[in-house]
């Protein structure tokens, strides 16, 4: 009685043994101690009695050496139970098979919104989205997380100011500014053309208008170069003024360039490692190797596991071990000027338009002080430096 | 010497108080009403059936009568019997 749950969780069967001497039998298996219990005399020298299934094998040999029958009469306990529901497997595969359809569905992207983007850029995205594996049907724990993929996405698409990518559910939304390139609106009325920097004129090409400067000219920065205003004295007529001035402009860039610095980079090699996260526990399933790097970094990307709309405390984990490699590089003081060189001319391509010309380059300045060589250049930058400047029309004349 | 053993347990269990079951080796008898009885230190079924269990014990036999029978547990030396018990018999021989 003490230990039913054992015997349950062993599993029992009732038996009805067939024959004489059932007080005989009772005996032998108690000396040879095999446990019986619930011992139910019936008619016709019929016994029932319930037994461990552990058991039954002895007693089988105990009962045909005392030439009695046995029949099984019931069977109850979890072996037994495991069986029946094993039987009934198809409803156990259909409802397991309920939970991870419905878990994989939703996990899954159904639908990609894009918002804010004309047709041409929505196809230009979508196809940038494909290459990232964003595609309907897609487990979305695979994929990198929102945040990557708008970077990756706002990297790849050129006429884009921003995208934000989203994530409802299992929807992922993009919403676009394009870049909106104003239009030049073509000035009609009368103009004059200015100096936008302060420059000596090294060329000139004037369509139309009255030049009031000449080549080697000094001008400041808003001094008219180009008139409007053209014929002699009086007879003055107003035209739109055009044409392209060349100046030159000084440019000042100045670099600093330290003589060693020590910087880490990748060494290419890494290794992936999967976790399965239940409730902040990470239980690695896949990749199981720490990858025997000297030195590395580690980047973590958890997603969150849904079932229908319902968050799970389950989420997947995807490590990332990189080796890195501490580099020191380290310049003489020569290397470092041309170096500096370089860092300026190419900061300087950045300010100046497209079309303008380097002239000559300076060093103004140079000197060493704390482990680093700074320098001061000078630039002589050949550029149009005219722009146009409506003439305003003096009303009641 | 068995005779003087007996005497020396029996006073042992009178003048120590021994309980006599320990010391005597005898069954002992545990009722619930009429539906239950368990007996400890037996040695053993001679017989069993709807109306009646006969337990061997170290000296004698305990008949036990009644109706509808269920050894519930039977261990080495203990038994728990359901079932409505009418008598209980101790015979010697």
């Amino acid at each position: 009685m003490k230990n039913k749950w054992s015997h349950n969780l062993k599993g029992n069967i009732r038996v009805e043994i067939i024959g004489q001497e059932s007080s005989a039998f009772i005996n032998s298996c108690l000396a040879s101690g095999i446990q019986i219990w619930d011992i139910q005399p019936l008619e016709n020298e019929r016994v029932l009695a319930s037994l461990s299934v552990v058991d039954f094998q002895n007693v089988r040999k105990l009962l045909k050496e005392k030439k009695l029958k046995i029949r099984i009469k019931e069977k109850n306990g979890t072996p037994f139970l495991l069986r029946k529901i094993w039987k009934r497997n198809g409803f156990l595969i259909g409802m397991i098979s309920f939970i991870v359809i419905l878990f994989l569905l939703s996990n899954m992207i159904w639908n990609i919104n894009v918002t804010g983007a004309n047709p041409k850029t929505e196809y230009q995205l979508k196809k940038a989205a494909v290459e990232l594996g964003i595609t309907k049907g897609k487990l979305i724990f695979l994929l990198p997380n929102v945040r990557e993929i708008q970077r990756q996405l706002t990297e790849k698409m050129e006429n884009v100011t921003w995208i934000g990518v989203t994530r409802h559910g299992t929807t992922y939304r993009f919403e676009v500014v394009q870049k909106e390139i104003p239009k030049e609106k073509p000035i009609t009325g009368p103009s004059h053309l200015v100096a936008t920097k302060k420059a000596l004129i090294h060329s000139m090409f004037v369509e139309k208008g009255q030049p009031v400067i000449a080549v080697n000219d000094y001008v400041q920065k808003g001094s008219l170069l180009v008139s409007g205003f053209i014929g002699k004295e009086k007879k003055t007529k107003l035209v739109s003024a055009k044409g392209k001035v060349y100046g030159e402009v000084w440019y000042e860039t100045k670099v600093s360039v330290p003589l060693s610095t020590s910087f880490q980079t990748y060494t290419g090699k890494y290794k992936n490692r999967h976790y399965l996260s239940l409730f902040g526990l990470d239980i690695p399933v896949y990749g199981f190797s720490e990858g025997e790097f000297k030195t590395k970094t580690e980047i973590i990307n958890e997603t969150p596991l849904y079932l229908a709309k319902w968050k799970t405390p389950f989420s997947y984990l995807k490590k990332e071990i990189r080796e890195t490699d501490g580099v020191k590089r380290s310049y003489t003081k020569k290397e470092a000027i041309a170096v500096g060189k370089k860092m300026a001319k190419k900061e300087l391509l950045k300010k100046i338009p497209a079309d303008a010309k380097i002239n000559g380059e300076k060093v103004l300045l140079q000197n060493e002080s704390n482990g680093k060589v700074t320098l001061t250049m000078l630039y002589q930058v050949i550029e149009n430096i005219a722009s146009v400047q409506p003439i305003p029309i003096q009303q009641g004349e | 010497m068995g005779k003087l053993r007996q005497q020396v347990n029996k006073w042992l269990m009178q003048n120590l108080d021994l309980p006599a079951d320990v010391v005597m080796d005898l069954p002992r008898i545990t009722m619930i009403g009429q539906i239950h009885i368990y007996i400890e230190n037996h040695r053993g079924v001679k017989a069993f059936s709807n109306e009646q269990l006969a337990l061997k014990l170290k000296q004698g036999t305990l008949l036990i009568k009644g109706s509808d029978f269920v050894i519930k547990t039977i261990l080495p030396e203990e038994i728990l019997l359901e079932g409505t018990i009418t008598s209980v018999y101790f015979e010697n021989d």
